[in-house]
């Protein structure tokens, strides 16, 4: 099957920073994948990559089977970009600016744009120097999603919008995807990632740590349990999968992964009053791939 | 929110004051370098190109020519170093300071609010009216960076027995040539506050600079006109007299000019909003897309603006240049020391067209500089990450670049033929015998040497994004020293060659050389070609 975005070891060197290491991805048309990194860990660089606006040090991209660096025109005709960071041209008016760009872009559907700036709440009228930065957020998002690109690549389309505008940017690519547009979704918003994206690919220091689908992550990362026994606290050590044993009189907080049985055999004796067993949330998925790692570490070329 | 820090931090209030300094300093010394080494260059080789008493008496045949007058000032005192070195460099530098006090100032107040970035300062502990005054005050050590060159080079300069300037008249001479920069500044600091944009700031500026000079060539083109020069900055600069005479009554309009600039800019400063503008700008605008259908069209019209400036300024120049072709020319006729000069750069003819020739190198160095602008224009482009917007559509790289280039070169022809045609409605109103073509041949026999300069700079934005504005206007920079020094070496000096203005003939006092002139647009299309893959070839640049 022809991806829609496949990469080989692409890797992107800046001086002597790595921001990019041997990146293998393949997404699938009509996907919408989430690309979780903290700041710098080279989500950007991804991005820039794929776009053809830097050049790889090592590997290749590929855009619905084109290479991205040898036609980005071609790719380009197939993909929307909105970036996280506007710099438009100050002098021009939003209809302004948008005409411009559509005419660029081609492949415009004039009555969603329409229907974009009225849920948007957009004022097309002003000059973008006028713009705040929630606004000028709205105007790049418009522009990107007005034209019907088989691939949407997004990199952090929400910075400075509201509540409300982030609503209704999650429910344009819910619709994205129900029209068959793959999406490309960087981000460190999780609740944004996990409301919208079917598989998730977490990126540290500029590789690939994991990637799959919520579900997927959960089953394999630890489950926390929290229970209330009658007696002490037998002795876990010894229990295969269990591990961060915290006891507070007949109280125990512990983390599981792998099957229950173990520890459930082992607390039958000590009489369970009362156990939870919770599945991580995205964040704390998050945060135990980073966790202390997430500071130093990270380059300052990448996102 | 001003109060004192009594601990061993500094106080965040001259931050700004610090922050700014640094950055107009380092610029300002930089040109001072080049200024102090211009006045130099001028006055050292006065000796070897005038080594006689009678070859520097005829000099001073011109005087009190009011053609030359209008174009370049005052000229006095043609048979002594300083004084030719005074007409020869002395409005030049004048102007050049005043466009660098209005750009870095522009760009330190205007531009850093634009930007985002005035507002890290006011967060401080600072108010709006405080950082404008420490930035003026900022500016002001950028104007003592400019003098210092300016004075050392020409005292060392004149220090030597032949040239005989004294450090005296030297550091009068540093004086004024700053004291342009800093009226500028003053004037770049109160546009500023007034309108709501960098580019806007600058126009304003310009319009400014551009009309004070204005009345200064009304003044003196006619001696009984002469009190219109103190109606306006570059003509109180011209009272100033550096090197001719050192009056100083000059310096109490320009001190009380930048005092009332700066005092109402800080008022001005502490009452509008940031980001707003003193003159209040509209809110919503129409909406004008006819010209925004593609990349050449978006081109066209944030170009336009510059475009038309530029275009009128080249046309007043021609005008000017035409106007007084006849009086220059009759006093040329009696000028053996002038025809000299003149005949060095290649000179073949006498009188008015000698004179158009002589002049038509400044039209040239001005559409040079014309095109650099557009260079600089490219790079913000992308420094600025606008240019991404367009790559990350369906726009070829090398399709973006050409567009733009074709856009400079377009301008280069449309700028040369204004300047030979303007030239020639002016000769013709003076009833000059100089026929349309052969003005049009000396107008385009300009765009040669812009040719190559846009070609130099296409490479360098292809190969080092950063460098190629400093290296464009730094070629400009360069023939002017050389066009300076040309009268120091031998006419076949390989130093010569290193100047693109040298390569063309000095038309029309003598037929355009149109193979020198395709030898410099071929080469500079060599180097537009291989900016254009370098270009297409490397990661987008950030600032």
């Amino acid at each position: 099957m022809e991806m829609a975005i496949r990469t080989r070891g692409l890797s992107k060197t800046f001086g002597h920073t790595r921001a990019l290491i041997s990146l293998d991805l393949a997404v699938a048309p009509g996907e919408v994948i989430g690309y979780l990194g903290p700041n710098g860990a080279g989500k950007t660089t991804t991005l820039r990559l794929l776009l053809g606006l830097i050049r790889a040090t090592a590997g290749r991209a590929e855009i619905f089977g084109t290479d991205c660096q040898e036609d980005p025109v071609a790719v380009h005709q197939r993909v929307a970009y909105v970036p996280g960071e506007v710099n438009l041209w100050p002098s021009l008016t939003g209809e302004e600016t948008l005409h411009l760009l559509g005419r660029i872009q081609g492949n415009v559907d004039e009555a969603y744009r329409d229907e974009l700036i009225e849920r948007f709440g957009f004022d097309r009228s002003k000059k973008v120097r006028t713009y705040s930065k929630g606004n000028r957020q709205k105007l790049i998002v418009i522009a990107g999603l007005m034209s019907r690109a088989d691939l949407l690549l997004l990199d952090e389309p929400t910075s400075g919008l509201d509540p409300l505008m982030e609503r209704v940017f999650r429910d344009c690519v819910r619709e994205a995807r129900e029209r068959g547009q793959t999406v490309f979704l960087s981000s460190h918003i999780l609740a944004e990632v996990e409301a919208v994206c079917d598989r998730i690919a977490i990126l540290r220091a500029g590789r690939l740590v994991e990637i799959g689908t919520l579900a997927e992550m959960r089953h394999l990362s630890a489950l926390q349990v929290d229970a209330t026994l009658d007696g002490s606290v037998p002795d876990l050590s010894r229990v295969p999968g269990v591990s961060a044993v915290q006891v507070e009189g007949n109280r125990l907080r512990c983390r599981v992964v792998g099957s229950m049985e173990p520890l459930v055999a082992a607390l039958a004796q000590a009489n369970v009053r009362h156990l939870v067993s919770t599945e991580p949330s995205l964040e704390e998925l998050f945060l135990a791939y980073y966790g202390d790692e997430s500071g130093p570490g990270a380059d300052p070329d990448g996102s | 929110m001003d109060r004192e820090n009594g601990g061993g931090e500094r106080r965040p209030a001259r931050t700004v004051a610090v922050t700014t300094a640094r950055r107009a300093a380092r610029p300002g010394a930089l040109w001072g370098i080049v200024f102090g080494a211009t006045i130099a260059a001028s006055a050292v080789s006065y000796d070897s190109a005038f080594p006689t008493a009678a070859s520097r008496i005829s000099l001073t045949r011109i005087e009190g020519n009011t053609a030359f007058e209008a174009l370049f000032g005052p000229i006095r005192r043609m048979d002594t170093v300083a004084g030719y070195t005074a007409y020869k460099s002395g409005m030049f530098l004048i102007v050049l300071a005043a466009i660098w006090g209005l750009l870095v100032a522009t760009r330190q107040l205007r531009g850093e609010e634009d930007a985002g970035r005035w507002e890290l300062f006011l967060s401080g502990r600072t108010t709006r009216g405080r950082a404008a005054f420490d930035a003026a005050l900022g500016l002001g050590v950028g104007a003592m960076a400019l003098w210092v060159p300016t004075f050392v080079l020409t005292a060392a300069a004149g220090a030597s027995s032949r040239v005989g300037i004294g450090s005296g008249a030297s550091a009068f001479l540093a004086s004024s040539v700053a004291a342009s920069a800093l009226m500028f500044m003053a004037i770049g600091i109160l546009a500023s506050q007034l309108v709501p944009t960098r580019h806007d700031a600058n126009l304003l500026g310009a319009a400014i600079l551009a009309g004070s000079y204005l009345l200064r060539m009304v003044a003196d083109a006619d001696p009984r006109l002469a009190w219109i020069r103190w109606l306006g900055p570059i003509g109180w600069i011209e009272e100033l007299r550096p090197l001719t005479g050192s009056r100083s009554l000059a310096f109490v309009p320009i001190a009380a000019l930048v005092v009332a600039c700066v005092a109402i800019s800080v008022r001005l400063a502490s009452r509008r909003d940031l980001g707003a503008s003193a003159l209040r700008a509209r809110d919503s605008y129409r909406s004008r897309t006819f010209l925004l259908r593609g990349q050449a069209g978006l081109t066209l019209r944030l170009t336009r603006p510059v475009i038309v400036a530029w275009a009128a300024v080249l046309v007043a120049t021609g005008l000017v240049f035409g106007l007084v072709v006849q009086a220059a020319g009759n006093a040329l006729a009696t000028s053996p020391g002038i025809q000299k000069v003149i005949a060095r750069l290649g000179a073949t003819s006498a009188g008015a067209a000698a004179y158009l020739g002589f002049v038509f190198v400044y039209a040239a160095a001005l559409v040079a500089i014309a095109v650099a602008s557009q260079i600089s224009a490219i790079r913000n482009e992308e420094a600025a990450g606008h240019l991404d917007n367009l790559l990350v559509r369906p726009v070829a790289r090398w399709r973006w670049l050409a567009v733009r280039l074709a856009v400079g070169a377009g301008f280069v022809l449309l700028a040369s033929v204004l300047v030979g045609a303007a030239a020639w409605v002016g000769a013709a109103s003076q009833h000059a015998s100089l026929g349309l073509g052969r003005l049009l041949e000396a107008g385009l026999n300009v765009a040669p040497p812009a040719a190559f300069v846009l070609g130099i700079g296409a490479l360098c934005f292809g190969l080092w994004p950063r460098w190629a504005i400093g290296v464009t206007y730094g070629v400009i920079v360069w023939s002017f020293l050389v066009e300076i020094l040309a009268a120091l070496v031998n006419s076949n000096h390989w130093l010569l060659d290193t100047s693109p203005f040298l390569h063309v003939t000095p038309a029309p006092a003598a037929a355009p050389d149109w193979r020198a002139g395709a030898w410099l647009v071929g080469l500079g299309s060599i180097a537009a070609l291989a900016g254009v893959v370098s270009f297409v070839r490397r990661d987008l640049a950030g600032p």
